[in-house]
């Protein structure tokens, strides 16, 4: 019998996290200065005053990549539910594989994907100008036995300060959370 | 044509990272990234005995077609002693372990990539100073981060709490615990259902002392579960004593967990209340001091050590209304870490809990093959860490690779 359950809940307030939120200062967004999907040169410090949702694919994936570009552009559909304006959030796509990944291809991933371009950038430039921002950011991209590239599952929630404030993998990546996430970020001074 | 293209994609996706209950690794943070073939290396962390050589991080060769199969290969030095190395975790990536000094709040942070059978020590992080909190134990994987749990507050008494870092060793933050829940010792999380939830054995006033000068009264009596993404305790729920390992249920969105508590020789689940918020329930008497919890990939079983008892036993749990005994075994004397492997075929087994509290002299690390009809040991698995030219180590928690 389930006769043991005994609940208390507790009647003293919870610990805040942090001073001010409950997405912790995890550290300084690396900046970079990538080429998108378009040949337009987006520079990430540039980019400050919008809160950034950056993600790291690549367009021959069959792993996690898909997955975590679908993510996406369902959190772009929940963004305008809520009204959200597309100025004040930007959604970023480094590639993995700049040796393949080039302007052209990501315009095509982006079409296959119905990504809504008015706000997301899918970042490409030769191997020697995005290796290190891939390193930079934690990531990195080695050729698996499969053929695939074998790669962390990370995306990183960028404050307006520039801050990297949460990181969620794909079983973590739900669209209402995220976007839960960037209207706290929103309510904070810039 | 592109929509079905992008549809096919998103389903391959799925069917790789979704859930296959027959392989898969238990008992690491659901946010690493999973082993995709039999283990070939085991990792096992181990504190040196003799008061002379350093403690260490012990590899054996577990791949079965090698010819150095059931030995230990190599020992990587971590440069100092009386860390009383303890439990441990991968990153996310899986390119590095977090071992915890139990006694000296000292993370070893260690490079298990780029050599696997020859691990490299990158950084050692005095998490200890950094968090205000000491006695770092479990080691738990966060999308970029590692979330420690701390037996102790900062000069070894209570709060004890938990603290965030990123996968470098930078501090990121503390979670501070409810003033009537001091105690921590276990962490394990459900993303999809965006909870977490923490035990609590004793602070560091007890487990720095012999065993026989315990306190049993000074020891945690609640599990806490917390909205994991706002990092609050949202229900405290009492036990028996000293709630220790902590496991959710594997399959994905299922509402239970379990729990061994190792003062009380018991097992216990808890499980979605239909009222809201979340109850336990004793599922049985455990042998002596059951102090290590593992699953079967399939979620049917658990595995818990009985350190007191000596023994290893299997537990059905696929009915909570009638979890049962279905088999044990004893691997020698005092038991205490075990690692299941992702077939679920294979249970690990080392036998130190403490230095203050082993009573044995023969350290060991021993395997179980488990089949239909339960666990068996096998006798020809035994590597001896009592006579190595190191000086006697004794063995604690494991990872493979």
């Amino acid at each position: 019998m389930w006769n043991l359950g005994l609940i208390l809940l507790l009647g003293a307030a919870p610990v805040e996290a942090g001073p001010t939120s409950y997405l912790a200062v995890i550290r300084n967004a690396p900046d970079f200065s990538l080429t998108n999907q378009s040949g337009t040169r987006v520079r990430l410090r540039d980019l400050r005053g919008q809160v950034l949702l950056v993600s790291f694919i690549f367009t021959t994936c069959n792993g996690s990549c898909p997955a975590t570009t679908h993510r996406m552009c369902q959190v772009q559909e929940e963004l305008k539910k809520r009204s959200i304006p597309a100025g004040q959030v930007r959604l970023l796509s480094i590639t993995l594989d700049p040796a393949r990944d080039t302007a052209e291809v990501l315009r095509s991933y982006a079409q296959l994907y119905d990504c809504d371009l008015n706000g997301w950038d899918l970042l490409c430039g030769p191997p020697p100008e995005v290796g290190p921002v891939i390193a930079s950011w934690g990531m990195w991209a080695r050729p698996a036995a499969n053929g695939q590239l074998d790669h962390p599952s990370r995306v990183f929630l960028v404050d307006r300060k520039g801050q990297i404030r949460e990181i969620y993998n794909l079983s973590f990546l739900k669209p209402p959370w995220v976007v839960d996430d960037i209207a706290a970020l929103q309510r904070e001074t810039p | 044509m592109r929509h079905w293209l992008r549809s096919l994609n998103i389903a391959m996706a799925a069917t790789i990272v979704g859930w296959s209950p027959a392989c898969a690794e238990t008992c690491i943070s659901p946010f690493i990234k999973r082993l995709d073939r039999p283990e070939k290396i085991l990792y096992v962390s181990c504190s040196a005995i003799d008061g002379r050589h350093n403690d260490f991080v012990g590899v054996v060769d577990v791949d079965i077609n090698s010819a150095n199969y059931g030995k230990l290969i190599y020992q990587l030095d971590l440069g100092c002693r009386g860390n009383e190395m303890h439990h441990w975790g991968f990153t996310d990536d899986r390119t590095k372990i977090w071992a915890c000094g139990l006694f000296s709040d000292k993370v070893f942070i260690i490079d298990v990539a780029s050599s696997p059978g020859r691990p490299k020590l990158e950084k050692v992080v005095n998490v200890g100073q950094l968090s205000g909190l000491s006695g770092p134990h479990t080691a738990y994987a966060l999308p970029g981060r590692m979330l420690l749990t701390f037996l102790s507050g900062k000069n070894g008494g209570l709060p004890a709490g938990l603290a965030e870092f990123t996968n470098e060793g930078d501090f990121v933050r503390r979670l501070d615990l409810p003033g009537d829940a001091p105690y921590m010792h276990d962490v394990t999380i459900k993303p999809e259902l965006n909870l977490m939830v923490t035990s609590g054995f004793t602070p560091a006033t007890n487990y720095k002392v012999p065993l026989a000068q315990w306190n049993l009264n000074d020891a945690g009596k609640s599990l806490l579960i917390w909205d994991f993404k706002n990092r609050k305790v949202l229900q405290q729920i009492p036990l028996a004593g000293a709630p220790f390992e902590v496991r959710w249920s594997l399959k994905p969105g299922a509402r239970r967990g379990y729990v061994i508590c190792i003062f009380d020789d018991s097992l216990w689940a808890w499980y979605a209340s239909p009222g809201g918020g979340y109850q336990v329930k004793k599922l049985g008497r455990t042998g002596k001091m059951p102090s290590d919890l593992k699953q079967s990939p399939d979620d049917r079983f658990l595995y818990m050590t009985c350190n007191g008892s000596h023994e290893i036993q299997q537990w059905d749990v696929s009915d909570l209304d009638n979890a049962r005994l279905t088999s044990s075994v004893v691997p020698g004397a005092h038991p205490h870490m075990i690692h299941i492997s992702m077939d679920g075929k294979r249970l690990y087994a080392t036998n130190s809990l403490l230095s203050t509290v082993d009573p044995s002299s023969q350290y060991w690390i021993r395997l179980a093959r488990i089949g239909p009809d339960g666990m068996k040991m096998d006798p020809f698995f035994n590597v001896d860490l009592s006579q190595l030219p190191t000086g006697p180590a004794r063995p604690h928690d494991m990872l493979v690779n």
